[in-house]
C-alpha cells in the first residue's frame, strides 16, 4: 500500500511517515501543495493525507484538482480547522475522511486503514483468502491460524495482493504500490518476494499469470481468468 | 430635560438675555416716552406763560395788570392744580395771582437757585399748595427804563400729575407687551430646542442600535452640522470593528497554528513511555483544551449581537448528511433526514451547521445501524408570536441515562474515552443555542438511544 502525505510542517510529516512506515505502508511526502498536487496527479497511491493550509496551493484546491482530473484514491483531510463548515466544505471538495488536529496518531491510522480497506471493496477489518487471514488493525497474518512472520516488504506485497485479491495485479502495479518514489525500482525484487512468499504461506494461493502478473486467490488464477 | 443639558442651557441662555434686554428696552422708551411729554407740557407751559406776559401789560398802567383770561378754565377754581403768579422782584408791591391760588403763592424756580435756561427763563418741579407736584415755568419781565428797573417774576404752574398719570399707563402697557414678548421668546426659543436637537436624539436611537447589533453603522440623513460628527463615528465603528476583527482572526490563527506542533509534541511523547512522555501528553491535553476553550469563545464573541442572515436549513442538512455518511462511511450507519424545502433558519449557516454537526456526528458514533434527523415548525408559538424550528436527531444506540445526559453537555466531558473527539461536541451546541435564545436538551429516544432536540429561531 502506497501513500501520499502532504503537510508542511516537517516534524509532523516526518512523525506521520515514521508512524505509516511503522504500520507497513510505503510513503511519498510533500511539503508544499503544489508537490502534493504533482505527486498525486502522476503517481498512484492507494491513500492521501493532505494537509489544508498549505504553501503554494491550498488543500482544497489540491483536491479539487485531483477530482477534476478523475483521480479517485481515497483522500483523509488533516487539519487544524475543526468546525462543521470547514469539514462540509472538505467532504464536499471530494474528502473521504477528516481528521482534526491535534489527533492521535492511532486513530489516524485506523482510519487509513479503513479508507485503504473501503477503497478496495472490503467491509472488515479482516481479510481473508482461504486458510489465509489478515489483520489489518494489528499487521498480523496467520495460515489457518498460526501466525507467520513476515518481513516489511513481504508483509506489504502480500497486503496489498489481499486487498485485491481474485485480480490479476501486473508487477507494475506491485512496485508502484509497494514502493516509495525513491526506491531504487527493480521489477526483478518482486519476483523474489513472490517466492520467499511462497515458501512462508500455501504456494497454490499465488498463481503467475504468464505475461500478465500474478493473482491471489482461494481457487488459484483459473478462478481469475473465468 | 436635566439641568446638565444642551436644551436647558439654550433655554437659560434664552431666558436671561431675555431677562436683560427687555427690562433695559422697557426702561429705555419709558424714559423716552416721559420726556416726550414732558416737553409736550413744557410747550402748553410756555404758551400759558406768554399769554400771561402778553394780558398783563396794559398801556395806561406803568404796572402788570391782573389780566381777565389766558385761555384756561382750570385758573378760576381753587386749587385745581393750574396756578399763575406776577410778583414785582423790587420794592414792594402787590403780588398778582390766579384765582386758583387762593391765598397761597407760588414757590419760583429763581428763588430756589436754579439757573436760567438759555431763553433766560426758569422751570422745575416743586410742590404746590395742596401738596401737589407741580411743574413751574417762570419768566422775568422787566417794566421799568434804563436807570430804574423794575422787574417782574411771572410764573405759570400745572399739575405735573397728568405726566405721571400717562407715564403710569404708559408702563403697565409696556411691561405687559414685554412680558408677552418674553413668555412668547422663551415658547419659540423652547420649540426651536427641541427641533434643533431633534437630530441628537436621532443619533442616539441609532447608537442604541448599533449597540444592540440592529444596525451597524449611522445611517440618515443628517443636517450638515452633524453629518461630520456621522461620517466619523461610521469609520470609527468601522476601525474598531476591524481591529475586533483582525483580533479575532489573529486568535484564530494563533489557536490553528498551535495545534500541529501540539500534534508534534504529543506523536513524540506518545512513541515513548517515559513518565516525562506520559507528563507531556497530559499537558498537551490540556493546551488542546484551552486552545479550543478560547477559540470558541472568541468564535462566540465574534456572534453577540449580530444576529443578522437566515439560512437555508435544507441544504446544510443535505451536505452534513452527505458529509457524515462518507466519514462513517465504515459503520453503514442509514441516516434518514426529513426536512422540507423551505425551512429557513433566523441564524448564521456556520453556527446552524456546527450545532447540527456535532449532533449528528455523536449520533453516527453512537447508532448500531439509523440515524434520524428529523426538522419540523413548532406548532405552539413561542414567547415573541414567532414559531421555532424544532430539530430532533434520534439513534439506535445505547443511549445515555439520566445523569450522563446532564453530565455530557459540560464542557470536555467524554463519557467514553474509546470513541474519538474531544468531547467539546455538546457543550458548543448548548452555547450557541442559547445564543439564539434557543433550546438544547438530550432525552431518551423512542428508538432506544439518544434523543438530542434543538429548538431555534424559524426564519418567516
Amino acid at each position: 500500500m502506497r501513500l501520499l502525505v502532504v503537510e508542511d510542517d516537517p516534524d509532523l510529516n516526518r512523525q506521520l511517515v515514521a508512524a505509516l512506515d511503522d504500520a507497513g505502508y510505503a510513503v511519498d511526502t510533500a511539503l508544499d501543495g503544489e508537490e502534493g498536487h504533482f505527486l498525486g496527479d502522476t503517481e498512484p497511491y492507494d491513500a492521501v493525507i493532505l494537509d489544508l493550509g498549505l504553501p503554494k496551493m491550498d488543500g482544497i484546491s489540491v483536491l479539487e484538482a485531483w477530482r477534476r482530473d478523475a483521480h479517485k484514491m481515497p483522500v483523509l483531510i488533516l487539519t487544524a480547522r475543526d468546525r462543521w463548515n470547514e469539514k462540509v466544505a472538505g467532504m464536499d471538495a471530494g474528502a473521504d475522511d477528516y481528521v482534526a488536529k491535534p489527533f492521535h496518531m492511532e486513530e489516524l491510522l485506523a482510519r487509513i486503514r479503513a479508507l485503504v480497506r473501503r477503497a478496495a471493496g472490503h467491509a472488515s477489518s479482516e481479510l481473508e483468502c482461504g486458510p489465509l487471514r489478515l489483520d489489518t488493525k494489528m499487521a498480523r497474518v496467520t495460515v489457518d491460524g498460526v501466525p507467520i512472520k513476515l518481513t516489511s516488504h513481504e508483509f506489504r506485497l502480500l497486503a496489498y495482493m489481499m486487498h485485491h485479491q481474485g485480480r490479476v495485479v501486473s508487477r507494475t502495479e506491485l512496485v508502484e504500490h509497494l514502493y516509495d518514489q525513491d526506491f531504487d525500482r527493480d521489477s526483478n525484487t518482486i519476483e523474489v518476494f513472490i517466492g520467499r512468499l511462497r515458501k512462508k504461506i500455501p504456494p497454490e494461493l499465488i498463481e503467475t499469470v504468464r505475461g500478465l502478473g500474478y493473482c491471489l486467490s482461494q481457487d488459484g488464477a483459473e478462478a481469475a481468468s473465468k | 430635560m436635566t439641568f446638565n443639558s444642551l436644551a436647558f442651557r439654550l433655554i437659560v441662555a434664552a431666558a436671561v438675555s431675555c431677562l436683560i434686554v427687555l427690562p433695559i428696552a422697557g426702561i429705555v422708551l419709558n424714559s423716552l416716552f416721559y420726556k416726550q411729554l414732558e416737553r409736550n407740557f413744557d410747550v402748553r407751559l410756555q404758551v400759558l406763560l406768554s399769554n400771561l406776559i402778553a394780558e398783563s401789560i396794559d398801556e395806561q398802567s406803568p404796572d402788570p395788570v391782573r389780566p381777565r383770561n389766558i385761555g384756561a378754565p382750570e385758573f378760576m377754581q381753587p386749587l385745581s392744580g393750574w396756578y399763575w403768579q406776577i410778583r414785582p422782584l423790587e420794592g414792594a408791591g402787590n403780588v398778582l395771582s390766579s384765582n386758583s391760588l387762593t391765598s397761597e403763592k407760588l414757590r419760583v424756580p429763581s428763588l430756589h437757585g436754579v439757573a436760567p435756561n438759555k431763553n433766560g427763563g426758569f422751570q422745575n418741579y416743586a410742590k404746590g399748595p395742596v401738596g401737589e407736584k407741580l411743574r413751574v415755568h417762570e419768566r422775568i419781565v422787566d417794566f421799568g427804563d434804563a436807570t430804574t428797573p423794575r422787574r417782574f417774576s411771572y410764573a405759570v404752574a400745572g399739575s405735573s400729575e397728568e405726566i405721571d398719570e400717562e407715564v403710569t399707563n404708559f408702563i403697565y402697557i409696556v411691561s405687559a407687551a414685554l412680558t408677552l414678548l418674553t413668555l412668547g421668546l422663551l415658547a419659540a426659543t423652547f420649540l426651536q430646542v427641541r427641533f434643533g436637537l431633534n437630530p441628537l436624539r436621532k443619533i442616539e436611537r441609532g447608537l442604541a442600535e448599533i449597540r444592540s447589533g440592529q444596525a451597524t453603522r449611522l445611517e440618515g440623513e443628517f443636517p450638515d452640522e452633524i453629518t461630520p460628527l456621522q461620517t466619523e463615528l461610521n469609520a470609527l465603528i468601522k476601525s474598531n470593528q476591524d481591529i475586533i476583527d483582525r483580533s479575532r482572526t489573529q486568535v484564530g490563527n494563533l489557536a490553528h497554528a498551535l495545534k500541529t506542533p501540539l500534534s508534534v509534541i504529543t506523536n513524540e511523547a506518545n512513541s515513548e513511555k517515559t513518565s516525562f512522555a506520559a507528563k507531556m501528553v497530559e499537558q498537551a491535553h490540556l493546551m488542546r483544551d484551552q486552545i479550543n476553550h478560547y477559540l470558541d469563545r472568541a468564535r462566540m464573541a465574534a456572534r453577540v449581537g449580530v444576529i443578522g442572515g437566515t439560512t437555508d436549513v435544507r441544504p446544510v442538512a443535505d451536505s452534513l448528511v452527505r458529509a457524515l455518511g462518507r466519514i462513517h462511511e465504515d459503520r453503514h450507519i442509514e441516516i434518514g433526514l426529513e426536512c422540507a424545502q423551505d425551512l429557513k433558519f433566523q441564524g448564521e449557516r456556520q453556527d446552524l451547521e456546527e450545532m447540527l454537526g456535532n449532533l449528528l456526528d455523536n449520533a453516527c458514533k453512537w447508532a448500531e445501524k439509523r440515524v434520524d434527523v428529523v426538522f419540523e415548525v413548532s406548532q405552539k408559538t413561542s414567547g415573541r408570536g414567532l414559531s421555532s424550528l424544532i430539530v430532533t436527531i434520534d439513534d439506535d444506540g445505547p443511549g445515555l441515562s439520566d445523569v450522563e445526559r446532564v453530565k455530557v453537555v459540560k464542557r470536555g466531558q467524554r463519557l467514553d474515552e474509546s470513541k474519538p473527539g474531544s468531547g467539546l461536541g455538546l457543550s458548543i451546541v448548548t452555547d450557541l443555542a442559547s445564543l439564539y435564545n434557543g433550546v438544547f436538551e438530550l432525552d431518551r429516544s423512542p428508538r432506544g438511544g439518544l434523543r438530542a432536540r434543538l429548538e431555534l429561531p424559524l426564519a418567516p
